[in-house]
């Protein structure tokens, strides 16, 4: 079996760079001074620092204090590694188009099933694809494939190059220059202490002289310089919902600490459902007030979606107008019904940033007004004329702007080519009774319409419309098109069943 | 005098190839003419200007709808989008297509048809929505209809819509009813006659060109089936009888006559010709 290893470089502190980059003032310096600290026997360590931190003298298990003492400006967030484990899950599921199956190996990085590497053409395309991904979740990180695990995970790590494949039977070449920070601590530690230095050196021991050492510890990191790596590609399981929790540190009162955490979520519930190919149709974001309960939040797309920054935006509307009664204390974001996702064609010169104001207006008002509040006019296959009046789904072409669309303009193409029956354009829902005057030869000669009485200037018709005998409600009428005394022309009808009058809409 | 003739002759021309000029689909667009050669002529800029809240003002049959949904299907032929916020529920899908509307490319927004409670939307929803359409800038016209509503849109409320509309470089047209006029900065007044409509320029911050013109009812839209009646006062058909209820028809009165097509009684079937053999 193939296995692709993906290392992300402080990982913890990776994935929080681009919130902390937008939270920052403009001009506040090259790279953030930060340390992710855990409480270890009652004592702040260190557990991860960034590159800047590292640079000005902070290092893993270092207390906090000391590292205040080295660095005053130093910022500390709170590390968990449980939540930074279930961080890189999330990101594995984001390459669930790379790959199907993905092993954690926390903190820093995960391995990939690279079987089906082929339909990307190579493991080396495959690398570049699933690095590209990563880049554009922010994360920058190195790759190898070989045939081992750790084969792959030492190479990715301590290799020189950022994208590495490692031949079939050519593990033991390639693991040879690699330093002993590869294996694990004890072992690395007293082959260390015996003078060596590189994985190479410990695959040419004698093997009984190092059991007699350092007994099974010693045998097993032999076999795995030598590239005899035995242990087993266990897949992580792929929840079914996409599902994101955060609890925050302090009860939220406000809009911007909430669309600060909500941006993370967003970024990492789009990332899942892409890695799926899925993209969102309705989402609900759970408010955990404090303490009233839960508060449900309802989000629903007029188009199918999985773009972290129009979720965002609508969800910032959302929360911009609702009032809370109480702070929020933890936010789950629920992604209830999703689809395939088939993306949207753009034409050649079209704007990149495509239709995201159509898409984010349709949204906002489906989810204000209802998803049936949207929709497309169409005409009914019925001959009842109240009937006729149907509506489809609105799913515009895409905007054409591009030199496809100077190439497609033929404004004829959309004017009908057949002559359709008269109908006016503004239909009651129901038919208005009229109170008429006939003639002595049975014309129509006045209506009370309005509050006055009107004269009529014209008519024509009539146009019999009938049918649905074989029903319980048929209908038989003439409808007439009548020009009233300062009103226009209205839809009139004559019901064949009690002969009266009704007005049922007006040629506006 | 030729050199006058010649001049004048000159500035037909001009005037014929600017009108072809304007005729051709744009790319970028200013204005949106209805086609109704007299409305344009009205108008400051030869058309309803994007940019701006343009308010239809009259009675309910005073052709304001199909001069609005004339400027949909020409804001549709530049390959923009359109939308019509329907107030009070009333828009006929069927009517569009005469009018050169392409409906796949008109939002219909209907807030009445989400909530069942109340058949009615809440009148500030009409302008959020409208307000939410303009502000997005993917829709070059948005229709706003007011009628039958007995809503009257709030100065503030107009002010609001004239910033989004001029912000985004869309157009919105409002359909308001003669009880109820709004504050959009183009307004036209609209009054049915017995052979068209009169429309006047009540208010203009763009200038005027003329005050008044008069449309036939013809020149705002097709009448369909019979055009020749239009005008005419036609007297009821006799044949109508009043007082007769209706009746089902028998099954066997449908079909052509009393019999079946092969002449055989309701029910009883003849056994099909054959047709490979050669007629006599």
């Amino acid at each position: 079996m193939r296995v692709a290893y993906l290392h992300l470089p402080r990982f913890p502190v990776q994935r929080r760079l681009p919130l902390l980059a937008a939270a920052a003032p403009p001009g506040a310096g090259e790279g953030p001074l930060l340390a992710l600290v855990q409480l270890v026997r009652g004592v702040q360590r260190v557990a991860c620092a960034s590159a800047s931190a590292s640079a000005a003298g902070v290092r893993t298990g270092m207390s906090l204090t000391a590292a205040r003492a080295l660095v005053p400006s130093l910022r500390d967030l709170p590390y968990h590694p449980a939540e930074e484990a279930a961080a890189l899950g999330t990101v594995a599921e984001g390459l669930l188009g790379l790959s199907p199956a993905s092993m954690s190996s926390a903190p820093d990085g995960f391995w990939l099933d690279a079987s089906a590497a082929s339909l990307f053409g190579g493991e080396q395309p495959l690398l570049k694809r699933a690095l590209s991904l990563l880049q554009t979740l922010g994360l920058r990180g190195r790759g190898a494939v070989a045939s081992e695990l750790f084969t792959a995970r030492a190479l990715a790590r301590f290799g020189g190059g950022r994208l590495q494949v490692v031949p079939r039977d050519a593990s033991a070449e390639a693991l040879a220059p690699l330093p002993l920070q590869a294996l694990d601590a004890p072992v690395r530690d007293a082959l260390g202490g015996f003078g060596l230095h590189t994985l190479g050196e410990v695959a040419h021991l004698d093997a009984a002289q190092l059991v007699a050492r350092l007994g099974a510890r010693g045998l097993r990191a032999q076999r795995l310089a030598r590239g005899e790596d035995d242990m087993r590609f266990l897949p992580a399981l792929v929840p079914e919902v996409v599902e994101e929790l955060r609890v925050l540190e302090a009860p939220a009162e406000a809009v911007e600490p909430l669309l600060f955490v909500l941006k993370g979520m967003v970024d990492a519930a789009c990332a899942r459902l892409r890695g799926r190919g899925r993209a969102a149709v309705r989402l609900t974001l759970t408010l955990l007030l404090e303490p009233d309960g839960p508060r449900a939040v309802p989000l629903i797309l007029a188009r199918p979606s999985a773009e972290p920054r129009l979720l965002l935006d609508l969800l910032r509307h959302r929360l911009e107008d609702l009032r809370l009664p109480a702070p929020v204390a933890t936010v789950v974001l629920t992604v209830d019904e999703s689809c395939e996702d088939r993306g949207q064609q753009r034409v050649l010169g079209a704007l990149p940033e495509g239709d995201a104001g159509l898409d984010s207006v349709l949204a906002r008002l489906a989810t204000a007004l209802g998803p049936d509040a949207l929709s497309s006019p169409r005409a009914a296959e019925d001959h009842r004329p109240e009937t006729a009046r149907a509506r489809g789904p609105f799913r515009p072409p895409p905007a054409e702007q591009g030199l496809h669309a100077e190439a497609r303009r033929a404004p004829a193409a959309l004017l009908p080519d057949v002559v359709s029956p008269e109908r006016p354009a503004r239909l009651f829902p129901q038919p208005a009774a009229l109170a008429v005057e006939l003639g002595p030869a049975g014309e129509l000669q006045g209506a009370r319409l309005l509050g006055r009485r009107r004269a009529v200037l014209g008519l024509a018709g009539p146009e019999r419309l009938g049918g649905q005998w074989w029903t319980k409600t048929p209908f038989a009428r003439d409808y007439y098109r009548v020009h009233f005394e300062g009103l226009g022309p209205a839809w009139v009808f004559q019901d064949a069943r009690d002969g009266r009058f009704y007005l049922h809409g007006f040629f506006d | 005098m030729d050199a006058a003739r010649g001049n004048l002759e000159t500035v037909e021309r001009l005037r014929a190839h600017i009108q072809a000029l304007q005729a051709a689909p744009r790319t970028h667009l200013a204005v949106l003419r209805t086609g109704v050669a007299a409305v344009d002529a009205l108008l400051p800029s030869g058309g309803f200007p994007l940019g701006q809240v343009v308010e239809l003002w009259g009675s309910a049959a005073s052709g304001r709808l199909r001069l609005a949904l004339r400027a949909v299907a020409e804001a549709q032929r530049a390959l923009r989008l359109a939308a019509y916020v329907d107030g009070p529920g009333e828009l006929y899908p069927p009517a569009l297509a005469a009018l050169g509307v392409n409906p796949a490319r008109l939002l219909w927004v209907r807030p009445s048809a989400a909530a069942a409670s109340s058949p009615r939307p809440r009148p500030s929803q009409l302008d959020w929505v409208a307000l939410q359409l303009l502000r997005s800038g993917a829709f070059a016209c948005v229709v706003l209809d007011l009628t039958h509503t007995g809503h009257r849109l709030p100065p503030q409320a107009c002010k609001r819509l004239l910033d989004a509309a001029a912000h985004a470089g869309g157009l919105l047209l409002l359909l308001t009813p003669e009880e109820a006029p709004a504050d959009g900065s183009l307004r036209l007044r609209m009054e049915a006659g017995p052979h068209g409509v009169q429309v006047q320029v009540v208010r203009s911050r763009q200038g005027l060109r003329a005050r008044s013109a008069h449309v036939p009812w013809e020149a705002l839209g097709a009448w369909g089936a019979a055009p020749q009646d239009a005008g005419r006062l036609v007297p009821l058909p006799a044949a109508v009888e009043l007082d007769r209820p209706f009746q089902r028809p028998r099954p066997s009165e449908v079909r052509n006559g009393r019999c079946g097509i092969q002449g055989q009684r309701p029910g009883r079937d003849l056994a099909l010709p054959d047709l490979t053999s050669p007629r006599p």
